[in-house]
Order: C-alpha cells, then structure tokens, then sequence
C-alpha cells in the first residue's frame, strides 16, 4: 500500500502519471474555454434576439423609414443585426435614388446585395465558437479516454510484478486513470448542449432576418 | 478569439466559467467519500511475521528453569530412602509408631509393613528397646517425626511442584503449539481469494501432513466442506502456495504437526 491509500481528491491527480495528469491539465483548460465561450454565446444571442424584437416593435409600428435611418445612423454604437441590414438597405437604396435615372430593378439588386452581405456578416457574428464548441462535444470525450487507457495500462503493468493481484493494488490505478474521463466527459456535455442549443437559436434568427430583408425589399420596390 | 462585439461580456462569462468549475469541484469533494478505510485483514499478516521471533525467544526460558528443579529429585530421594531402613529402632516404641503410622500411611505404605512384621522374636528386642528408649531422653523420636514430617513436607513440595512445572510445560507447549497453528493459518489466509468465497462466513476443514521443513507430504485433504466448491479449492490453492509452512525447529513438538487440521473461516 502506498501513499495513494487514502484517494483524496488531489492525491488521486497528483499520483497519476505525466501523460494522465498532461489530458488532465488541456481537459480542464478546454472545459474553462468551452465555458467562457458558452456564457459569452448566452449573452450575445440574448441581445441579439432582444435587438432583433425591439427593432421588429418599432419598423413595424408604421413610422417614417427616413426618421428610423435617421435614429439609426445618429446612434453612437454602431448597429447590429436586423438594424445594420435595414441601414445597409436603405442606404444603398438612397444613394442610387440620389444618382436617378436608374431601372428599379437594378436599384433593387443593390439593395439586395447591400443587405446579403450585411446578413452574412450578422451570421458569421454569430456563429462565432460554435465550432469550437461541437469540437469540444465531440473531441474530449476521447481525450479522456485516453489518459484514462494510458493510466489503466500502467496499473495492470504494475500489477504484472505482483505474485498475488488483488484489486486494492489496481484500484488506485484505476481511479487516478477514470478521472481523466470524469474531466473529459464534464467538458463534452455542456459543450454539445451549448452548442445544440446555439445552433438552433443562430437557425432562428437567420430566418427572422431573412424574411425580414424579403420584406423590407418588398416595401423599397413598393417606394420607388 | 473574440470578436468586439462579445467583449463586453468576456469578464462577465468568465467569472461565471471559473465559478461553475468551483462549484463541480465542491460537489465533487462533498458527494465523494474520499477517504477509504482498509480492511484490518491486510494490516493483519504482517503482524503475524513479525510474531515468530518473540515466541522462540520466550519458549527457552522455561526449559532451564525446569532443569535445576528436575535435578535435585534424586539427591533428596536418596536422602528420604536410607531413613525408613533406620526407622525401626525408633519405631518399636509402640506410643510413637500409633502417632506416626496416622501420618505415614497416606504417603508410605512399607513403614507399616516393617512395623508389623517383627512380631514375635523380635518382640524382645522392643522390650530391651523400650527399655533403652525409656533411658534415653525422648528428644530422639521427636526429632525423627519432626524430620519426617518435613521430609513429608518437602516431598509433597516437590510433588506439587512437579505437577505445576508438568503443567507449565505443557500449557508452554500448547501455546507454541498454538502459536504456530495460527502461523500456519494465517499465511495460509493471506493466500486465500476471499472474492471467491461470497459474502456469508463459511467454515471450512483441511488436514494437511506436513515435512519437517516446512513442506507438505501430500495434497491438502478436504475434511469439511464449506458447500462453496470454489471457495474450497480456493483454500486449497492456498496451502499449496504457502509451502513451507512456519514450523517449529523442536523436534519434540514436531509430531503435533505431522497431521494438522486445520479450521479456516476465509471471511472472519
């Protein structure tokens, strides 16, 4: 019996060999990382949902377009989701207006184009660590499997020395092995909901501010 | 990393990152009883290897002091036998012989035998006797009875000490005996997979010969079963790997180990 007999918690990672205590070591990282990421994606989708609400509330209520542009353009923070599209929209839109002599058509694919890019902006925003995410769902698992086959293997071969094996000999082996796929199987869980959970939302969204360049191309083409 | 618009929050989500991992670790030490007792079995083979030396140094001890007691038995029996030759004389005063024979007769029965046999030629011989004994301060014959009944005395000691030194080297022999039953059992019982002896507490009983060095004569005989055919082969398995066996190096007690049956309770 050696010192490991008492298995606390830290001994337990302390005794575990350098590869083990090395998955250890990048599973905890990860899961800090896929965490941060997580709480970070929760906060910027929320305002995002809530920007695009807001925004829906106040174009729908029938006000002046050049007085919403207007509000929009005066504000300081640069804007963000369906907002930025509408900008990108009614600005190109304005400008070909103000060279005239222009097919409704073509000024109409301006503003198309003007709002697509914008949209995919908006989109790459948002998609942002999610593939962090579904790598850390996907990947970690298997790290911890590794340090976990890695410190089980160097118990048994500790074990093959012995005349007469009992499990006491192993166990703390084994325990020290299984911790690297506790971590693992900690950061995966959260990181493949979060990123479930994200996925769908980003889904949601793009289709808010799709149909809402449908519309707002519908209400330009009905202006000009 | 990150992307400006999500600074804002950075800070934010990672407090709450590092606090969700406090918060699993806490759990983690909480939920887990992490401090393991082990089983006294494991402690308890190692205390019996350490035994071995303190029985032998104790078990000489005893020898020389039943040696020096052994001894003197012969020198004071001689020194009993020669007196009932020289008895008779003060013998034939009758009053002394009535007083005496009470005493004797639990211990000797031949002082009454040579009372009774001088009875008629003799007879003269107490007269003239009784007459000399008259003459003589009767200090003698009191003397005498004092001496036998010491000697009386001492030789009921010694008998009771006999008997006591007897009983001391055989409950010394039984408990080396014992000692070494128990050393045998117990290296046996470290060799036993208890795993395969279920949960309850089976008997079981082996006979087993054993050599002098240690080894076995034969395979382990199977006296009782324990109804668990694993478990039995299990003990089995186990005196054969725990050849030798602790014996003793006196001979004399040798002989108690030739057939030894042995009780084990693989689960105690």
């Amino acid at each position: 019996m050696n010192a490991s007999s008492d298995m606390s918690f830290f001994t337990l990672i302390m005794g575990a060999s350098l590869p083990v205590q090395l998955v250890m070591l990048i599973l905890i990282i990860t899961s800090l990382f896929s965490w941060w990421y997580i709480f970070i994606k929760v906060a910027t989708i929320k305002r995002a949902e809530r920007d695009a609400e807001d925004f829906e509330n106040t174009f729908w209520t029938g006000g002046d377009l050049n007085k919403l542009y207007d509000g929009i353009a005066a504000n300081r923070r640069k804007p963000q989701g369906m907002a930025s599209i509408f900008e990108a929209g009614f600005k190109e839109c304005a400008r070909h207006k103000q060279q005239g002599r222009m097919e409704v058509s073509d000024v109409m694919e301006g503003a198309r184009r003007a709002m697509r890019a914008t949209y995919n902006r908006e989109m790459d925003e948002l998609d942002a660590h999610l593939p962090f995410l579904a790598s850390v769902g996907s990947v970690s698992p298997y790290i911890g499997l590794f340090g976990t086959v890695w410190g089980i293997m160097n118990a048994f071969r500790g074990l093959s020395n012995v005349a007469q094996a009992t499990l006491s000999q192993v166990a703390p082996g084994i325990a020290e092995a299984l911790v690297a796929t506790a971590i693992g199987l900690f950061a995966a869980i959260p990181a493949v909901i979060a990123y479930n959970r994200f996925a769908s939302s980003v889904d949601r969204l793009s289709v808010r501010y799709e149909s809402f360049m449908e519309e707002f191309t519908n209400i330009l083409q009905r202006k000009s | 990393m990150l992307r400006q618009r999500e600074n804002p929050d950075s800070f934010k989500a990672g407090a709450l990152s590092i606090s969700v991992h406090v918060v699993l670790l806490g759990a983690l030490l909480i939920s887990f009883n992490w401090k393991t007792t082990h089983p006294v079995s494991v402690a308890n083979v190692e205390l019996w290897d350490s035994l071995p030396t303190a029985v032998q140094k104790t078990s000489p001890i005893p020898e020389p002091v039943e040696q020096p007691v052994v001894q003197p038995k012969p020198v004071v029996k001689e020194i009993v036998k020669p007196e009932p030759v020289i008895e008779p004389e003060p013998k034939a005063q009758v009053d002394i012989v009535i007083k005496k024979t009470p005493v004797e007769k639990p211990v000797k029965k031949e002082n009454p035998k040579e009372v009774k046999k001088p009875d008629d030629a003799i007879e003269a011989m107490k007269k003239a006797l009784r007459e000399e004994a008259l003459q003589r301060p009767q200090k003698q014959p009191s003397d005498d009875a004092l001496k036998k009944l010491q000697q009386e005395s001492l030789r009921e000691d010694k008998a009771e000490g006999d008997q006591k030194n007897l009983a001391v080297k055989a409950a010394a022999n039984a408990g080396v005996i014992g000692e070494f039953t128990n050393k045998i059992k117990a290296k046996i019982r470290g060799n036993v997979n208890k795993t395969l002896c279920g949960d309850g507490n089976p008997e079981l009983k082996f006979e087993i010969g054993l050599l002098p060095g240690g080894g076995l004569s034969g395979n382990p005989k199977l006296v009782k079963s324990s109804g668990n055919a694993a478990c039995d082969d299990a003990v089995g398995r186990a005196i054969m790997a725990s050849e030798p066996l602790p014996v003793p190096t006196d001979t004399s007690l040798f002989s108690q180990f030739r057939n030894l049956k042995l009780t084990f309770r693989p689960n105690d």
